[in-house]
């Protein structure tokens, strides 16, 4: 491997030590956060199951918006730590930048929470402009303000912590290389781990959806000062936010699997041509294919959500042909040693695909007619979120975990926990398959007489969330147990 | 209905997705080497039926969109705003919060049957979902009641009785509550 002249040294041991520690505390902060959120998903089922007839509404939507901000800010974290540690191989991320990302995330959440459960702050995780604005008096102005207030703080801590990444990767490479576009013409030079390329792809799309943000916010407060600001641009900025901080959450957790996979399956997965050119082609694909969230908006133009439509459908041709294909190819035949991680990892991948196709079918316009904003969505979300990056980044921590810790697993629990997971999830999603297919609106906290099947819908999927949680625990348990010792050893 | 075949196809291409994973970790119990070069004509051959399926998918679905076209015109305009936590429906423009009111309490508004409709919407505050439901209970048509724009939904009623509104966009605390009616006879 040719290294560049510019290559800056890697850390020193002591370092390396001190980084892994902080690793291990983002994996512990995660590990305490999952069961919290799971409970407030858990609570919003049951309150659709009509559990909780004297709980008024506004609880509801407070905790749905807790949930969703959480869950999204958790994953996107724990992906984060992750990617920032495995990338100790190659460049020299600042431990500095993470422990001021672990602060100012840790009090971005407090806010958060303060917001919703103190002051009933129920927008959805999307704050659709001007919803902030109308509480009926449910939420004060001083709760929209500090949720703002709290935005700027996780918004300022990410775009700092993905900018220093970003830093460390141009340390070491070029942009040219870190793009793979050196394979590209067919002059490789550098090897380019996929880690990297990837990871600069999403990071770089990353910046542009906190500008988004950043916008999204002063356009929130010209407004507080009297300006009229277009609900059509607010909607555009905001899903392209949305969209943006999803994706790219799963996009880092497909880099932890390119990156960690070949360890286990025996086999190397290297940058080539092909790898080169499918994530370039999503780092243009992804800027335009959030149109989708917007099909709905007859005022956007006709052009521009068949362009959705179009960049929607292409994006799961990288996806497919290269991540998942890649993945069945590197796994296929191989010496390949199940252990809990490993079989998170593929599994995590396999969750990728699932959703994608759900979600590949609603981004089809004439369908979405039927589906937006019914249960179809958070069904695709939950499928390619929770049996995806989540299972990733679970298995990333207990990756991490047992190599600092030592202690080895039982493979005999692993694999109650992993079915677990895996019945328990896939029935919870398919429960909001079946209903959005039967017309069930999402974000309802108590479902009208037109929609009262999704009552019962709620029903069933409280059994498999209850199946759900049970494998969360178990996987808490013994994952936590590395953690915790890990942490000790360091 | 589209939705259930929309179920269908999802069922079908996800089942065969995660039969392949299944087949591809039970052959980690029968290891050897793979020919890589083999694979990756099997990867390009996948590729040009991903991208055949795609490319026949758009062809059959871009032509299929709800947005009004400009060669088609209304038999019927019904004009709607959306405001927490009702939706007012009138045969004539709805210009301030008194007509709204007003509309919210009316007589529910009567479009012919197999005509043409177009549905004027647009919001008084936040963002609304106009959501159309048949007498079944399906959800036939929908766009959004946006502040400051006014969205054109065109559908042509087939079967007669009274339809449902319902919002699905997030609204506030009376989201779930917020509704409107019509009658198509």
């Amino acid at each position: 491997m040719d290294v560049p002249a510019t290559a800056a040294p890697l850390l020193s041991e002591a370092e390396t030590l001190r980084f892994r520690r902080m690793t291990v505390i983002w994996g512990i902060t995660v590990l305490l956060l999952l069961p919290i959120l799971a409970a407030l998903g858990y609570f919003m089922r049951l309150y659709q199951s009509a559990a909780f007839p004297k709980v008024k509404p506004e609880w509801f939507y407070a905790v749905l918006t807790l949930h969703s901000l959480g869950m999204v800010g958790t994953w996107f974290v724990g992906s984060m730590a992750g990617v920032s540690y495995l990338l100790l191989k190659y460049t020299r991320p600042s431990l500095a930048v993470s422990k001021f990302n672990y602060w100012g995330t840790l009090l971005g959440v407090v806010l958060l929470i303060v917001c919703t459960l103190g002051g009933l702050f129920g927008t959805g995780w999307y704050f659709l402009y001007p919803l902030p604005l109308y509480s009926q008096h449910i939420w004060s102005p001083l709760t929209t303000f500090t949720f703002f207030v709290a935005l700027a703080i996780l918004g300022i801590c990410w775009t700092i912590w993905t900018l220093d990444i970003l830093r460390a990767i141009a340390q070491r490479y070029s942009l040219a290389a870190a793009l793979g576009w050196n394979y590209l013409v067919g002059k490789p030079g550098t090897e380019v781990p996929p880690l990297v390329l990837i990871t600069t792809v999403t990071l770089i799309v990353a910046v542009s959806g906190f500008v988004a943000a950043v916008i999204v916010i002063a356009l929130f407060a010209a407004r507080a000062l009297g300006v009229n600001v277009d609900a059509l641009l607010m909607k555009n900025l905001t899903f392209f936010f949305g969209h943006v901080l999803v994706n790219i959450t799963m996009y880092l957790g497909v880099a932890m699997v390119y990156e960690l996979l070949p360890t286990y399956a025996g086999r190397p997965w290297k940058t080539n041509r092909v790898v080169a050119i499918a994530w370039d082609a999503v780092l243009f694909l992804i800027l335009f294919a959030y149109f989708h969230h917007l099909y709905m908006d007859f005022a956007q133009p006709t052009w521009v959500q068949k362009f959705g439509q179009i960049c929607s459908y292409l994006l799961s041709v990288p996806a497919g042909v290269v991540s998942i294909f890649g993945t069945l190819l590197l796994v296929y035949a191989s010496k390949m040693k199940w252990t809990f991680a490993s079989m998170l990892f593929f599994l995590g991948i396999m969750g990728w695909g699932v959703g994608g196709i759900a979600a590949v079918i609603d981004s089809t316009v004439a369908v979405n007619f039927h589906f937006h904003n019914t249960l179809w969505v958070p069904a695709h979300f939950h499928t390619y979120y929770l049996m995806g990056v989540v299972l990733i980044v679970l298995g990333f921590i207990d990756h991490v975990g047992k190599e600092l810790s030592g202690l080895p697993e039982n493979p005999l629990r692993s694999k109650w926990t992993v079915a677990l997971l895996l019945i328990g999830g896939y029935g919870f999603v398919s429960m909001f398959y079946w209903a959005g297919a039967h017309s069930v609106p999402r974000r309802y906290a108590v479902y009208p007489l037109e929609v009262a099947q999704g009552t019962l819908y709620a029903r069933v999927a409280v059994g498999f969330i209850t199946v759900l949680l049970a494998g969360i625990l178990l996987y808490l348990w013994e994952t936590g147990k590395r953690c915790l010792k890990a942490l000790a050893s360091i | 209905m589209i939705q259930m075949h929309a179920f269908y196809v999802f069922l079908a291409v996800a089942g065969l997705l995660i039969v392949i994973f299944i087949y591809v970790a039970s052959s980690t119990g029968h290891a050897r080497d793979i020919d890589v070069h083999a694979a990756y004509g099997v990867r390009t051959k996948f590729f040009y039926v991903l991208l055949a399926v795609l490319v026949i998918g758009l062809g059959m679905t871009l032509g299929k969109t709800p947005y009004p076209r400009n060669n088609e015109i209304p038999d019927k305009v019904v004009f709607v705003v959306g405001k927490q936590f009702s939706f007012g429906l009138s045969d004539s423009p709805i210009t301030n919060d008194e007509e709204y009111e007003a509309r919210t309490y009316a007589t529910p508004v009567q479009v012919p049957l197999n005509s043409l409709v177009e549905f004027r919407v647009t919001s008084f505050d936040v963002n609304h979902g106009f959501s159309v439901y048949s007498p079944e209970n399906h959800l036939i048509a929908q766009t959004q009641a946006m502040p400051g724009y006014v969205n054109r939904l065109r559908v042509r009623f087939t079967e007669p009785g009274r339809y449902t509104v319902l919002c699905l966009e997030l609204c506030g605390m009376g989201h779930h509550r917020m509704r409107g009616v019509f009658e198509v006879k």
